[in-house]
């Protein structure tokens, strides 16, 4: 068992990989199953059936995936009704896609950038950077590995093993974490990158409150700041033109 | 001139455009860390992070969910920084930023393509992979790996071509150079602000963003 799901957890590393607007993650997650359901070599048509029930569409995170992908192995290997078996994937489609979001994308990405920007404007930011690129890929490869396992270990069931885990608690507490430390990286940011200019201090103050209230008005219907950006980089560059 | 080892830039550029999407998702496609570690292959590590540390602060106004388009910074800012290394901050920072911003949209459109190089692949193979014929799967998923790497290929390459024309082109008067830095960190930072605001969602949570902002502010004030 311990190669194939070594092999599974080393797929899911790639799931997105074959990415279609169709069936989403659907591909990747039958590679990540297909070692999982060698227990069914035997048996041909079974292996056939799950194989082609495997690669459907399906949308998750992609680093929590792996509990559907250990579920629904479990539940084929077990001979579950098919009907069961769509449904369970239906069913943690969305909530894994969800919490991961919550957990990683708004939580704990943010606030590692955020951390990094800090130490990059105090000077210290390669080695910030390198501290936590690896411990964020060891803690993204140990929550892939427990969520296979999870999904392995109790199938069908892991939905209610995944309400009990700590994670929603803890993609709460990361989603605080990443806003307290976007908001005190941004004036050390603006401090460290407009360094050189005329009233540098001023400037970054007011630039600070504008985007706050910018920021505030547009919730709803954000800016698109790169083309904003570029928009503006360009007047920049008429100006000096038209001036000689 | 300072000769830049193009093919260590080319090979990180790659591993961190298949890092988007396709492999891993371990931060090294983000722009400061992409930046950092081509800074630090340069020799200028410092100018990577800043240069970085910008396109940053609009990436951390998107969030990569689902079958939404978004930008591919990593790649992006490798060649932002191959333009930018070496030069004052002041004098490189905006040219810099912007040729990552526009590399980083053009990114977002190749990946559309691979998706759909994906999709083209997958109409092709669909009826066998349904009935559950073996290894279409992983001859899918090989493709799609393949398609990613070559994308990423291209994007390192053209970002580094386009980094290297501007570094032979004349140079911006310092008076240009200051204004443009100014714009990209005001775009920048207009970008994180939006994009910190729109994920608190809550106010309660938007209250540690204010927090958390007027701790950075007092912490700065008093240093």
């Amino acid at each position: 068992m311990t190669g194939r799901w070594l092999r599974s957890l080393l797929r899911l590393l790639s799931l997105q990989a074959s990415f279609t607007f169709e069936r989403l993650q659907g591909i990747g997650f039958a590679v990540a199953e297909e070692p999982l359901l060698e227990p069914l070599r035997h048996d041909a048509g079974r292996a056939r059936e799950a194989r082609g029930r495997s690669a459907q569409y399906f949308n998750a995170h992609p680093f929590l995936a792996g509990i559907a992908v250990g579920a629904m192995a479990k539940a084929e290997v077990d001979g579950e009704p098919e009907e069961r078996i769509l449904r369970l994937r239906t069913a943690l489609s969305g909530p894994l896609g969800a919490l991961g979001d919550q957990l990683f994308w708004a939580g704990i990405v943010p606030a590692i950038m955020g951390v990094i920007l800090i130490a990059g404007a105090v000077g210290y930011g390669l080695q910030a950077l390198v501290v936590t690129v690896v411990g964020y890929n060891l803690c993204r490869v140990l929550v892939t590995a427990w969520g296979l396992r999870l999904g392995l270990t109790h199938g069908v069931a892991v939905a209610g093993e995944l309400s009990r885990s700590p994670l929603r608690a803890i993609a709460g507490v990361a989603g605080i974490l990443a806003a307290v430390v976007i908001g005190a990286a941004i004036p050390w940011v603006g401090h460290w990158l407009l360094a050189g200019a005329a009233r540098a201090r001023l400037f970054g103050f007011t630039l600070v409150g504008v985007a706050v209230v910018v920021g505030v008005a547009t919730r709803s219907r954000p800016v698109p700041a790169p083309l904003v950006t570029m928009a503006a980089a360009a007047v920049v560059f008429l100006w000096r033109w038209s001036s000689g | 001139m300072i000769e830049q080892p193009f093919l260590a830039l080319l090979v990180w550029g790659t591993i961190a455009g298949l890092d988007l999407a396709s492999v891993l998702q371990g931060l090294l496609n983000r722009p400061l860390v992409a930046g950092g570690v081509a800074g630090a292959i340069l020799g200028d590590p410092l100018s990577g992070l800043a240069i970085g540390g910008c396109l940053e602060l609009f990436a951390l106004d998107v969030l990569p969910v689902g079958s939404t388009r978004y930008p591919d910074y990593g790649a992006a800012a490798v060649a932002a920084v191959a333009f930018g290394a070496y030069q004052p901050q002041a004098q490189s920072l905006g040219l810099s930023v912007l040729l990552g911003l526009l590399l980083a949209q053009l990114g977002g459109v190749a990946v559309v393509v691979h998706r759909r190089v994906n999709a083209l692949a997958l109409g092709r193979f669909a009826e066998r992979l349904d009935r559950g014929d073996p290894g279409i799967a992983t001859r899918l998923h090989l493709i799609g790996i393949s398609s990613d790497l070559v994308r990423s290929v291209a994007l390192a390459g053209i970002g580094l071509a386009a980094a290297r024309l501007l570094v032979l082109a004349p140079h911006l008067d310092p008076d240009t150079s200051q204004a443009l830095s100014t714009v990209v960190v005001a775009g920048g930072v207009l970008a994180i602000v939006g994009g910190a605001l729109r994920r608190a969602g809550t106010p309660r949570r938007m209250l540690w963003f204010g927090g958390g902002l007027a701790a950075g502010l007092l912490s700065l004030v008093l240093r």
